[in-house]
């Protein structure tokens, strides 16, 4: 546990990550605030500083992928074929350890980088709009945090699936900030409201664009069940294949 | 002791077994797409065999609790991530192993990389990638070395350097396992590997039998002799 933390902490692009997690849910806030205002005053509040949340989870997925995809990366042009998880595996050959190991640690990073951006997420948005922002809430603080947690770790399975993290990356930040394909299936049929990516964000935020109005706990169950499919079919094939 | 035994792939390997003998060093001698590097992975626990067992003092490399402690093993590349300094690899090693961070620095000076520990690893020449990955295998202290091809690919000081290493390793009385296709090592003992099967094993000389050289055996028993 200890050598993931060291191991996912020890690398540039995993700073990326927690550095563009930290900074832009809050940076947003301010960027934000204008067109906020104007919403307010046309009565739409219910999500307030919780909307500009969503923008954090990139911080997340990037830490869930770069766990996995550093450990495929070539580690030089002299052996195109080599890459650390040979190191990794010599180290910790128990496969069904090394990934709970890895979860727990990037669940952990993750989960301290999403309760730090939160809440300063929200205070600041009590600085900036005192009159309109919501009371501070932990529950639903709590809640954005564990559905990022949860994001991190579908991105993480996903990209052991794949072996492959630009696959993940493309389709998650695609997914997520230019195009939602699970946003726009959801016009064609309410379940699609459950899909992985889209269902935990009902865990924090009260106003979600569609028809269908999901419970937070409801959310929280759908998408963890989610994760833990795709963590069952990632350990699936990480423990069968050969590394 | 390492212990080979009956280990098959489909089209890879045919019922290869064979030992390493504690304190000794064993060469697997075998010309390239032999079979040794998928043999090697296979007594790491890296790949599955089809059939057959490889163990390590009587286990099998992926229930050692504490790998590192027991066998050291050097495979093409550093292990390291490119991003990653040689020091920041060999700390979480040292952690994943609960061996003290101590360690760090003595296989560092070991390999004589104590100068680049702060350099990123995507910036070692192959040499020194090389080198990096001996003291990932020192860093246990362990009784046992699994090396493959520790020569391909230097230059003659990488050569002489890796000669003078592994000379070392003998003397200490480690057990060790040097897969090559090249006899540029002195060894205790030696294992012929061609086309996925044990073709001999035995001392030098068993294997060099009638042949002038030992270089002439390995040369007829491959088949690489028509070249």
């Amino acid at each position: 546990m200890r050598a993931e933390l060291s191991k996912l902490l020890g690398l540039p692009t995993a700073w990326a990550g927690l550095v563009l997690g930290l900074i832009a849910a809050p940076a947003l806030v301010f960027v934000n605030t204008p067109g906020l205002r104007r919403a307010l005053e046309s009565g739409r509040i219910a999500d307030l500083g919780y909307e500009n949340l969503g923008i954090g989870l990139l911080g997340a997925l990037i830490l869930g992928v770069v766990a996995v995809s550093s450990e495929y990366t070539s580690t030089g042009d002299d052996s195109p074929g080599a890459h650390q998880m040979t190191a990794t595996l010599l180290a910790m050959p128990r496969r069904s350890h090394l990934l709970v190991a890895k979860g727990v640690a990037l669940s952990l990073v993750v989960a301290v980088q999403g309760t730090l951006t939160a809440s300063a997420t929200m205070l600041l948005t009590q600085v900036m709009l005192p009159d309109y922002a919501p009371p501070f809430a932990p529950a639903r603080i709590a809640a954005a945090v564990l559905y990022w947690t949860l994001l991190g770790l579908l991105a993480f399975a996903t990209t052991l699936i794949f072996r492959n993290g630009i696959i993940t990356l493309t389709v998650f930040i695609v997914n997520s900030s230019v195009v939602s394909v699970s946003y726009l299936l959801t016009k064609l049929t309410p379940w699609a409201a459950y899909l992985p990516d889209i269902v935990g964000a009902h865990m924090f935020l009260r106003s979600m664009p569609g028809e269908t109005h999901i419970p937070p706990l409801t959310a929280g169950l759908v998408m963890t069940t989610w994760v833990a499919a795709f963590l069952a079919a990632a350990g699936f094939f990480f423990t069968r294949r050969s590394a | 002791m390492i212990s080979i035994d009956r280990v098959s792939r489909p089209g890879i390997l045919h019922e290869v077994s064979f030992e390493a003998r504690p304190g000794r060093v064993t060469g697997f001698l075998g010309p390239n797409g032999a079979g040794k590097t998928s043999t090697v992975r296979i007594l790491l626990g890296l790949d599955r065999p089809a059939t057959g067992t490889a163990t390590i003092n009587s286990q099998p490399y992926a229930s050692l609790p504490r790998p590192l402690t027991v066998v050291g093993a050097l495979l093409d590349g550093s292990g390291a991530h490119r991003a990653r300094t040689a020091r920041a690899h060999l700390r979480w090693l040292a952690a994943s192993n609960a061996l003290p961070r101590a360690r760090v620095d003595e296989v560092l000076e070991a390999v004589g990389l104590t100068a680049s520990a702060g350099k990123r690893a995507g910036r070692f020449s192959l040499g020194m990638s090389r080198r990096l990955g001996l003291a990932a295998a020192l860093l246990g202290d362990p009784p046992v070395l699994v090396l493959d091809e520790p020569f391909n690919g230097l230059d003659p000081a990488g050569i002489q350097w890796m000669r003078a290493f592994l000379s070392r390793c003998a003397t200490e009385g480690r057990t060790v396992l040097l897969s090559s296709h090249l006899l540029d090592f002195p060894v205790d003992d030696v294992v012929v590997i061609d086309h996925g099967r044990v073709v001999a094993r035995g001392t030098p000389a068993e294997v060099q039998g009638d042949h002038d050289s030992l270089e002439d055996a390995f040369l007829s028993l491959t088949g690489a002799a028509t070249w």
